[in-house]
Parts: C-alpha cells; sequence; structure tokens
C-alpha cells in the first residue's frame, strides 16, 4: 500500500501528472476517490477510474504476494524445489548415452541449446524430440505436444514421418511384451495421425516474425495446454544477416531468451533452440565456436562434428 | 519482402499518427522496442501496451500449420515434392530425388560436371509430370558463362529419344528455359529479387544458379578487412531471399558452388604459398586435423552458407571416366556414393558399383574432403602443357584444362605425374 506512484504501471504522461501535482504514495490515490482525482489533475473521470482501478488490481497482486499465498507466489523452499524437479518427466531422446548425460532426457523448465556443424544432425533432433515429448505416459513419456518454429526451412515432413512410424512400432512392441491394459489403451490414440497432428508448425522467414511469434506463444501455450516442448531450429539464422546494429541484436535476443524462460517455467515446457557454428578467427589459429554464443543463458550439448553424432532412433 | 507498415496491423489512426512523429512506422520498429519505450511512446499503461504488442504481433506471425496438414497437402500431390534426377539409384536414396522447396547445392573440383547436371536437370523439369518432371519453365542464372545451348539440346535428344522426336518439341523445351547472364553480385541479388514475379508469369518451376562461388569470390578477397563480413551478408541475404522463393513456391533451387583448399591448421600465413586467389576455408586446428593432410580440398564458401543449403551434393573424381556423387548432407538421405559417367545423355549412373563405400564414414559436410583431378583428364580440353603419363611413357598431348570460366583453381597434377625435364623440346 506504501507503493511509490511512480512504480506503477500506468501511462507515463499520467504519472508525470500524478508526480507534478505532488502524490506520493499509492494510498492517497485510492483514498481521492476518481472524482477528486479527475478535478485535481484535469483528467476525465473515466480516465480516473480506469487509472484507479489499474492501481488496485496492482496494490491486490502486491498484497499476495507479500502475504505468501501459495498458488501466486514465486518463492518456495529448496526443499519443495528439489522435489519438483525430481517429479518433473524428461523428454527422451531415444539415444541412452544422450539421455545419461543430460540426467534422464531433455529438462522441463528449462533451455536446451544445441549447437553444431552444419549437416551434423541439429534438426534431426529436434523432429526427434518433437516426437518423442508424445509418448504416452504409460511407456515412460510426457503425452504432451510440440510447438516447432523454424527459420531455416529445414523441417521435412517425410522424416518427421519416419521417425513417428518407428516410435510407434516400438510402442507397439513394449506393449506385445507387456501386455498390459493400459499399454494397449495408449496405442488406441497414439497413432502417425495424432503425432503429426499435435506438432504445430511455424515457419518464421526473418526475426520480425520469430520476435512476433515468441510474443505470441504464452497465449497459444495457454490455450494449447498440453505442450511440453518448445523447438526454435536455428534461432542465430535470422539474427545473422542484416543486423548493423549489433546492440540492438544483443538487446533483442535477450528480451528473447527471458520470453522463452518465463514460458518455460510457466507452462512447464522445455524449449530447445539450435544455434549454428561460426569461425572465429584468431590471431594464430580459428576456431570453431557455436554462433551467438553467450547470448542465452541455456544448458548446451555441443555435438561435435565427425562420426560420433548420437545414434538416433529411426535413423 | 519490405516490413509492414503499421496502419495494416489495424492500430488506430491516431496511434499510428503519434507513432510516426518518433519514427516508428512499420512493424519491425514497433516490435524492436523495448516495453518501457514501447509507454514512453504511445502514451499507455503496461498492460495497454502489452495488448498493442499482441495485436502486431498478430499482423506479423506466420500461420500455424500441423504436421499433418503438411503430409496430407505433401500426399496430394506426390510429383510435386520432388524433381526426379532420373538416375535411379540417386532418386531412391533421397526419397524421390531434388527435394522441392529448398535449397539444394553441387559442389565439386572443376570439370566434374556441375553445370552437366544442372543442364540435365533444366531437361528434366521442362517434361510432363508423366516422366517425372515439373511441367514447367527453369530459370538459369549463369554467372560463368557455361551455359551451352547445343550441349542442352544433345542431352535432351540422346536421354529421351523417344519423346524428343520432333524438333518442334525441342524448340519448345529450348524455349523454356531463360537464361540470365549476371557477372557482379549485385545483379545477382537483383535478379533474385525480381524472380518472385517472373516465376508466377512464366509458370517456371525451378531455378538454377551457376556458380554461386564465382561470383562471390571474384568480388570479395577475404584478406580485406570487412570483406569477409560482406560476403557473408551477400550469402545469407541470397540464401534467405532464395529460401522464401523455394518454399512460397515449392520449387528446387539448385546452386553450384566450387572447392577450396582447406589448411589443417588455419595458418594464415599460409595463404601466401597458394595462389592468391584461392579461398581459405578456415576451420579449427584440432578437429581431425592429425588425419587430414594440409592442403586438402572441401567445398567454398564457408560454414554459414554450408548452414544455409539444405541438401548438398558433391562431385568428385575416382578413375577417370568414372566419377562419384556424394551425398553429403540431407535430411532425409544417409551419406552415400555413387559411381557416374558423363555421357552424351549426361550423367549416367553406374549400375552394380553404386554400394557406399563402407570405409567412408560421412564427415561434416562443410569439411568433407573432396578428391580433386587425379591423373588422365581427357575430354574438352586445350593444351598447355605436355606430360608424360605414367603407364604410356610417351606424351599426351591435352593434359591441363584451361577454363573458360572464373575458376579460380587453375590446374591439378596428381602425385603421379612427372613434369618432363626437357619442357621446352619435343
Amino acid at each position: 500500500m506504501q507503493r511509490d506512484v511512480g512504480s506503477l504501471p500506468l501511462a507515463p504522461a499520467l504519472r508525470a501528472r500524478l508526480v507534478a501535482a505532488g502524490f506520493q504514495t499509492a494510498q492517497e490515490l485510492l483514498d481521492t476517490g476518481p472524482c477528486g482525482l479527475s478535478k485535481e489533475i484535469g483528467i476525465s473521470k473515466e480516465e480516473a477510474l480506469e487509472a484507479l482501478q489499474v492501481v488496485r488490481q496492482e496494490c491486490h497482486s502486491d498484497a499476495t504476494q507479500t502475504a505468501g499465498a501459495p498458488g501466486t507466489s514465486r518463492k518456495c523452499t529448496a526443499l519443495e524445489l528439489l522435489e519438483q524437479e525430481q517429479a518433473q518427466g524428461f523428454i527422451i531422446t531415444f539415444c541412452s548415452a544422450l539421455d545419461n548425460i543430460l540426467g534422464g532426457g531433455v529438462q522441463l523448465t528449462k533451455i536446451t541449446e544445441i549447437c553444431g556443424e552444419p549437416g551434423v544432425g541439429k534438426t534431426q533432433l529436434c523432429m526427434q524430440l518433437a516426437v518423442d515429448v508424445q509418448i504416452p505416459e504409460c511407456f515412460g513419456g510426457l503425452a504432451g505436444e510440440a510447438v516447432f518454429i523454424d527459420t531455416e526451412g529445414s523441417f521435412m515432413v517425410d522424416r518427421v514421418v519416419d521417425v513417428a512410424t518407428a516410435c510407434v512400432q516400438h510402442c507397439q512392441l513394449i506393449a506385445e511384451a507387456h501386455q498390459e491394459e493400459d499399454h494397449l489403451k495408449a496405442l488406441e490414440t497414439f497413432s502417425l495421425e495424432s503425432i503429426l497432428s499435435h506438432i504445430y508448425y511455424f515457419r518464421c522467414r526473418d526475426y520480425i516474425e520469430l520476435l512476433a511469434q515468441v510474443y505470441l506463444l504464452p497465449d497459444f501455450l495457454s490455450e494449447h495446454s498440453k505442450v511440453r516442448l518448445v523447438v526454435i531450429d536455428g534461432i542465430a539464422f535470422p539474427f545473422r544477416h542484416d543486423f548493423e546494429d549489433l546492440s540492438l541484436r544483443t538487446r533483442l535476443l535477450n528480451g528473447l531468451a527471458q520470453q522463452l524462460i518465463i514460458i518455460a517455467n510457466d507452462h512447464k515446457a522445455a524449449v530447445v533452440l539450435t544455434n549454428q557454428m561460426t569461425t572465429r578467427i584468431g590471431q594464430s589459429q580459428s576456431t570453431l565456436v557455436p554462433a551467438l554464443a553467450a547470448a542465452v543463458p541455456a544448458k548446451e550439448a555441443a555435438i561435435p562434428a565427425g562420426g560420433h553424432c548420437p545414434n538416433l532412433h529411426a535413423g | 519482402m519490405a516490413p509492414k507498415k503499421l496502419r495494416r496491423a489495424r492500430l488506430s489512426q491516431e496511434l499510428c499518427e503519434r507513432l510516426s512523429r518518433y519514427q516508428i512506422t512499420t512493424c519491425q520498429d514497433f516490435l524492436c522496442l523495448s516495453l518501457l519505450d514501447l509507454m514512453k511512446v504511445t502514451g499507455q499503461s503496461y498492460r495497454n501496451v502489452q495488448k498493442l504488442l499482441c495485436k502486431v504481433s498478430l499482423a506479423c506471425a506466420p500461420k500455424m500449420q500441423t504436421a499433418y496438414e503438411m503430409k496430407v497437402r505433401r500426399a496430394v500431390n506426390p510429383s510435386s515434392a520432388f524433381l526426379s534426377t532420373s538416375l535411379h539409384g540417386l532418386d531412391k536414396v533421397l526419397h524421390g530425388g531434388v527435394p522441392c522447396g529448398s535449397l539444394t547445392e553441387i559442389t565439386s573440383p572443376p570439370g566434374c560436371g556441375k553445370t552437366q547436371f544442372c543442364i540435365m536437370m533444366s531437361v528434366l523439369a521442362t517434361l510432363p509430370v508423366s516422366m517425372g518432371g515439373l511441367d514447367g519453365a527453369v530459370i538459369y542464372i549463369d554467372t560463368e558463362s557455361a551455359f551451352s545451348a547445343e550441349r542442352l539440346v544433345e542431352i535432351a535428344g540422346n536421354r529421351f529419344p523417344a519423346y524428343f522426336d520432333s524438333d518442334e518439341k525441342l524448340f519448345s523445351m529450348t524455349r523454356s528455359i531463360y537464361l540470365y547472364r549476371e557477372l557482379t553480385c549485385g545483379s545477382v541479388l537483383k535478379r533474385i529479387k525480381s524472380l518472385e514475379e517472373e516465376i508466377i508469369s512464366k509458370k517456371v518451376k525451378l531455378i538454377i544458379i551457376d556458380s554461386v562461388a564465382s561470383v562471390v569470390r571474384k568480388e570479395f578477397d577475404t584478406k580485406l578487412q570487412g570483406n569477409l563480413t560482406e560476403r557473408s551478408n551477400f550469402l545469407a541475404r541470397g540464401a534467405s531471399l532464395l529460401k522464401y522463393l523455394a518454399e512460397e513456391f515449392s520449387i528446387p533451387v539448385i546452386l553450384t558452388n566450387q572447392i577450396t583448399t582447406w589448411l589443417s591448421n588455419g595458418l594464415a600465413i599460409q595463404a601466401d604459398l597458394v595462389s592468391p586467389a584461392d579461398d581459405l576455408c578456415l576451420s579449427e586446428g584440432a578437429s581431425g586435423g592429425g588425419k587430414r593432410e594440409s592442403g586438402s580440398v572441401t567445398a567454398a564458401l564457408g560454414n554459414t552458407w554450408s548452414h544455409s543449403v539444405n541438401t548438398r551434393l558433391i562431385l568428385q573424381y575416382h578413375d577417370l571416366p568414372t566419377r562419384q556423387i556424394l551425398v553429403a548432407k540431407s535430411p532425409v538421405a544417409p551419406f552415400s556414393a555413387f559411381f557416374y559417367t558423363v555421357e552424351k545423355s549426361g550423367f549416367v549412373l553406374q549400375d552394380g558399383k553404386d554400394q557406399t563405400n563402407l570405409t567412408w564414414e560421412g564427415t561434416n559436410p562443410a569439411l568433407q574432403n573432396i578428391k580433386p583431378a587425379t591423373l588422365h583428364l581427357e575430354g574438352k580440353l586445350s593444351s598447355e602443357l605436355t606430360l608424360i603419363s605414367e603407364r604410356e611413357k610417351k606424351p599426351r598431348a591435352p593434359a591441363i584444362r584451361s577454363f573458360s570460366g572464373g575458376n579460380s583453381l587453375g590446374c591439378f597434377l596428381s602425385d603421379h605425374w612427372d613434369l618432363p625435364a626437357r619442357a621446352g623440346q619435343k
């Protein structure tokens, strides 16, 4: 209730007027009432009412946060966090070595970055994950849906069909071996058509479309609450050309990263980004490094060149 | 693809006017600002600004489609998903042929057959759908002046003699191949930008650019400061324009590339030892440096370009006249290799010899080791040097190739060749 007027999310012009008129705390505003406010500042009664509603909402949400209501607050003890993390599912990649390194698979509520040289299999891994996230719970999966944002145009439907068909077959083999009731029931809905229908594909041609899509993602995820994976294939590509202003690029990328972290946390989804490699020309030698490094705080999985690619299922 | 004006994002008139006072007229400008800046500029509260952001984003964001819808669309029109190369083994491995809607790159040492492949694909694209073609026109952007109409007619007549049985059919095929000669990077980019309208009016089904590398390497000397970024910019812009065209019209785009010398420890000093026109493909010293001899060749134009193309086919020499085609990068095909020869009818796969060499593992397509020309070069060559062949021990006349195109790597000598001590005599 002692919130400073300058920190309220009102229109800047209105805020400036309030401060100039001498108001200091939110409580003062609420006590004055809309009619008094409109006379003192010189705004219409409707505008004053709107402003007061915003203030009231802000103070109300402040109050619940300070009271520590369990549902809305973001604070908890480390033990609760540990229990949460352990109970959380992973998205398996069907490559046990990779799953072991990652601690069980791609983690939910975290951002994972995959970087590698061209042709090494980043998009393949992403397509695999988009299928694996949909595996029914009785087989150890998350029964979720996937959002695939493609900036490079390397998403091949035929390949996804191959991967999905093999995944379904794999689950069928497991079901035959175990002969359990819920396995067979799950298999009825886990088919090629359903897998493909639950991969939501967006093709972003430049960074503006990418930015716009990420702004719209929270609403999309609220509508499709079963989405557990957001893949952005090629976060580097739209930002690597046509950008004279490097500071703008850094700012946009940081903004993107923050939004993705919020999305990952709020919707309990895993965010997977792929990055390109670029040559950093040093003084005496050059090294291959991930492009746009250090822009996105993420858990990295670098796939080196050469024959040691993870052996993906249904490849 | 000019940025969208805010008016079309359904913002109110007065808001647009207010924003234009701050020089914010396009959706691009709007979305690049932070929330606080937006509040200041629009004079609205936090919540309203978020609603405005959503509105503008809706105007810019792409449409959603599920993978299932994409599959159904492709299933409805299966022949339009690929352009068959008429090389059976290659088509099988690539799940149909050169994929529509993405970029395919052919890279090889000089003289392996890139232009031949492009000419062959031009013929195939004009064929009717029943014969595996796309029944459409072809846009051929030629930067090396290597296109030969006579060769085009020869390939057509020899490959499909039953179809091209009359002059009329040959002429109608040649009429649908539009050739553009562009000699600078700027004009190539301008041409690509103008293609959108041409594709619609001429019903184009295939775009070929032969070759990207030659214009780029002519104009950008990577040793000069700043040129490397400009070159990457040009390539990235070209690639994204071509991707847009390929996807929008669902047509294949074929590009050709050259090769470059790969120095295993990437020392810039060594540049002086190689021909100054050579491009350097710098890469990290540790990656497989021990295995590769320095001075091996790989595809040119660097890493970023390798990321931009979706499929990469490498042609290389084997035992002449046999050559080899490798599928180095493809989202649907594993690493494979086939043997072929270049005949009157274009490319001919050697059946029976097309098993993948199992000791060969595919590696980073950007650094895939390519075999340059080794022994006896035959065919359309002009004589420059007289060399003694290992086997016959008599001077073989046309030995080193001179190029009409601007390929920067001049001539190749293999270890077997011996420069005669008495070069001037006899």
